[in-house]
């Protein structure tokens, strides 16, 4: 017999009713014609997915797309207003930092509250008890409540009861990002052999698009509370990336400058991205080039003014920024247009990029003018993570051979 | 293997499976827990089987909830049985010095019966209302059956409960009343008295979700409540449309068993057991809609 899939979710959605709470004696409710406003809110509509055993699922989207409700209905924490949830097997949803824990319990009791939660029997757990202390390295904070744990054992001791227990469904958050970068290798390995030795079927919801090409073979895009798409995961990426262009509105950051504003010298009039070859584009392979394009009109005559190229990632870490001071541009009269070619090369990881140009005064004190911020997205190199692509080579060889068996 | 009819459907029309991993140990059951959650109301057997999975975090939870109280107490846990033993003395010196509605020395027993009776009843409604609302913060994450909330507050009580009932057991056999088989009624009347109490709770904690006045309902009901059981004085004293009105109270027949165990009861007081009965069996029935119906959805309003 096939079997079937770990996650079946048929033409699902959640309705969230925006109620007003209104005490019976304030003055709107004593007003009798005023109809009590209940606004119906679909938080996610018309999902349809299947997730397989031993299936790595990445889930994409911007915030408020609708991913935390769908997992909160996969963890079984609220049920959908219609269609239908199913899950085959134990789960252990990981949807928070709280991850279910009572505060006032120790570590001790905790884990074996959250453990009998998660479908163990009390021998189970005293089977597993001293992997599961090892895992979370909290030592002798094991008999201390945990309300007086730091964030970071808090996570690990979630998460620790969380892969031990072997769930069928490992649902997983943003949680990993609290914990150190030592203990988020350590996480995502776990994960990766609990899937591959007990066919764990994980779904992972994060922001972190290198983590989610890292993981999952398959994505699916969330977007305003409809699934844009569902499939591999650099295309999902690609769509999430489409998906972020259509909706940035560039007017939200403006970039942040101490230097005061000379406005009246000269004003930007366009600013765009495009590849060597000159048409436009905002989708780059790794190691490819990319040219910001800026023009702009001297307002009034202007001496040698600056560009500077500022690029952040879309948590807004800065990843690059140079001005072109070295470089003389010129003399430009009033009434001039002049163009500036920007053009470098895009040794990046997988992840969408806002850049940002300043026209500034040579001397760097005053700011003239400034463009609109513009989103560019990199599909980097398998495996590559971090803020920039340094293109290590490794090279191995066999120095001396130390045993003849 | 348990399949419902999505899934068989699904199976049908996936003619290639890409199930990557095979999965050899023994005695696995990859679809031995499967559950499918729809809007409509989840079956009756799969709340009783998520209770009795999640009666170790209810026992674990219930203790931590009593000992918590006096976690940091000096005194601790002595505490628990001083205050009840000094309710008792206090009971005695006015009861016997003070007031007296009834002749005799049993008349601290007599009172004190019922207070057990309703430090239990009206302790647990009260912290139990907003039991669900309160444990928003473990509820949002993880699913157990919500019930458990209020059933929490229930086993912390039921520890005072065992406190006092030895405590009322030690105080009948000091004023001299002495053993007798009927004290065996205090076994049913704890069961009656929690059974009540149960359904009272699970009712309020669930409609508390919607209707954030109950709490402060519970709390004025229970003022009148104390006042129209017969704790402080007996049945006989009343007569007429009350005196029926009293037998109808549920807790009365509760309060009444206490005292057929050891003080004696007023004379007819079995047909109160009816009203309790049937109050039980209600509010039961009442809770268990209300649970099956929004157990998975309470935390959309938490």
């Amino acid at each position: 017999m096939a079997a079937l899939p770990a996650i079946e979710i048929r033409d699902a959605g959640k309705r969230y009713v925006k109620y007003e709470d209104r005490p019976l004696l304030s003055r709107a409710s004593l007003n009798l014609g005023a109809r009590t406003t209940r606004r119906d809110l679909w938080a996610v509509r018309h999902i349809n997915l299947e997730v397989n055993r031993g299936e790595c699922l990445g889930v994409i989207g911007r915030n408020g797309a609708g991913k935390s409700t769908m997992l909160r209905m996969l963890a079984g924490v609220t049920a959908p207003s219609e269609g239908s949830v199913t899950l085959r097997g134990r789960i252990a949803p990981l949807v928070s930092v709280g991850v279910g824990f009572h505060p006032e319990l120790t570590g001790r009791e905790n884990i074996y509250v959250n453990g009998t939660i998660l479908g163990l029997s009390r021998r189970e757990i005293d089977a597993k008890f001293e992997s599961i202390l090892e895992f979370a390295e909290i030592g002798h904070f094991l008999d201390t409540p945990v309300k007086f744990y730091s964030s970071g054992m808090f996570v690990r001791l979630g998460f620790s009861v969380a892969v031990q227990a072997e769930p069928d469904i490992l649902l997983v958050d943003e949680v990993l990002s609290v914990g150190d970068v030592a203990f988020q290798i350590k996480c995502f390995n776990r994960m990766m052999e609990i899937r591959e030795k007990a066919g764990t079927t994980v779904l992972v919801v994060s922001h972190n698009l290198s983590a989610i090409r890292m993981m999952c073979d398959r994505a699916a895009v969330l977007s305003h509370g409809e699934m844009k798409f569902d499939g591999p995961t650099p295309d999902a990426i690609s769509v999430y990336h489409d998906l972020l262009t259509e909706m940035h509105d560039p007017n939200d950051d403006l970039v942040e400058d101490t230097k005061p504003l000379e406005p009246d010298v000269m004003a930007v009039q366009s600013f765009d991205i495009r590849t060597v070859e000159g048409g436009l584009s905002s989708h780059f392979e790794a190691g490819e080039d990319v040219v910001f394009h800026v023009e702009v009109e001297a307002l009034k005559d202007v001496d040698d003014p600056v560009f500077t190229i500022i690029i952040n990632d879309a948590t807004g870490r800065l990843v690059y920024k140079e001005p072109s001071i070295s470089r003389a541009s010129g003399h430009f009269a009033a009434g001039n247009m002049l163009s500036c070619d920007i053009r470098l090369t895009a040794n990046l990881p997988t992840a969408s990029y806002v850049a940002h140009l300043i026209v500034l005064k040579g001397s760097l004190t005053h700011r003239y003018s400034h463009a609109r911020p513009a989103m560019f997205f990199v599909t980097g190199r398998v495996l590559v993570a971090g803020l920039a692509d340094l293109h290590a080579s490794f090279t191995t060889r066999t120095l001396a051979t130390v045993s003849e068996q | 293997m348990p399949s419902d009819r999505l899934g068989a459907m699904a199976a049908g029309t996936e003619a290639v499976n890409t199930a990557p991993v095979e999965h050899e140990d023994a005695g696995f059951q990859p679809h031995s827990r499967t559950i499918t959650l729809t809007s409509k109301p989840l079956p009756l057997m799969s709340v009783v089987k998520d209770l009795w999975a999640a009666r170790y975090v209810l026992w674990t939870l219930g203790r931590q909830e009593f000992f918590s109280r006096y976690r940091r107490a000096s005194l601790g846990v002595i505490w628990a049985v001083a205050l009840p033993l000094l309710q008792a003395a206090v009971l005695a010196v006015v009861f016997s010095q003070i007031v007296r509605f009834r002749t005799g020395q049993h008349f601290v027993v007599f009172v004190l019966g019922g207070l057990t009776v309703w430090s239990f009843f009206g302790g647990t409604l009260s912290t139990s209302a907003t039991a669900i609302v309160d444990g928003a913060g473990m509820a949002s994450k993880i699913y157990f059956p919500r019930a458990v909330l209020p059933m929490i507050k229930l086993v912390a009580s039921s520890y005072s409960l065992c406190i006092s009932v030895a405590l009322l057991v030690a105080v009948t056999l000091i004023s001299g009343i002495g053993l007798h088989p009927s004290m065996l009624l205090l076994l049913p009347a704890a069961l009656l008295l929690i059974a009540l109490t149960l359904a009272i709770s699970l009712v309020s904690s669930a409609l508390h979700v919607y209707f954030r006045d109950i709490r402060f309902a519970v709390s004025a009901v229970l003022t009148i409540w104390f006042y129209a059981t017969p704790i402080i004085y007996p049945v006989e004293l009343i007569s007429g449309p009350v005196k029926t009105l009293l037998w109808l109270n549920p807790v009365t027949a509760i309060v009444e068993m206490v005292r057929e165990a050891t003080v004696g009861a007023d004379p007819g007081w079995e047909v109160s057991l009816i009203s309790c009965v049937t109050c039980i069996v209600v509010l039961m029935f009442a809770a268990m809609i209300l649970h099956r119906r929004f157990d998975r959805v309470f935390s959309d309003r938490l």
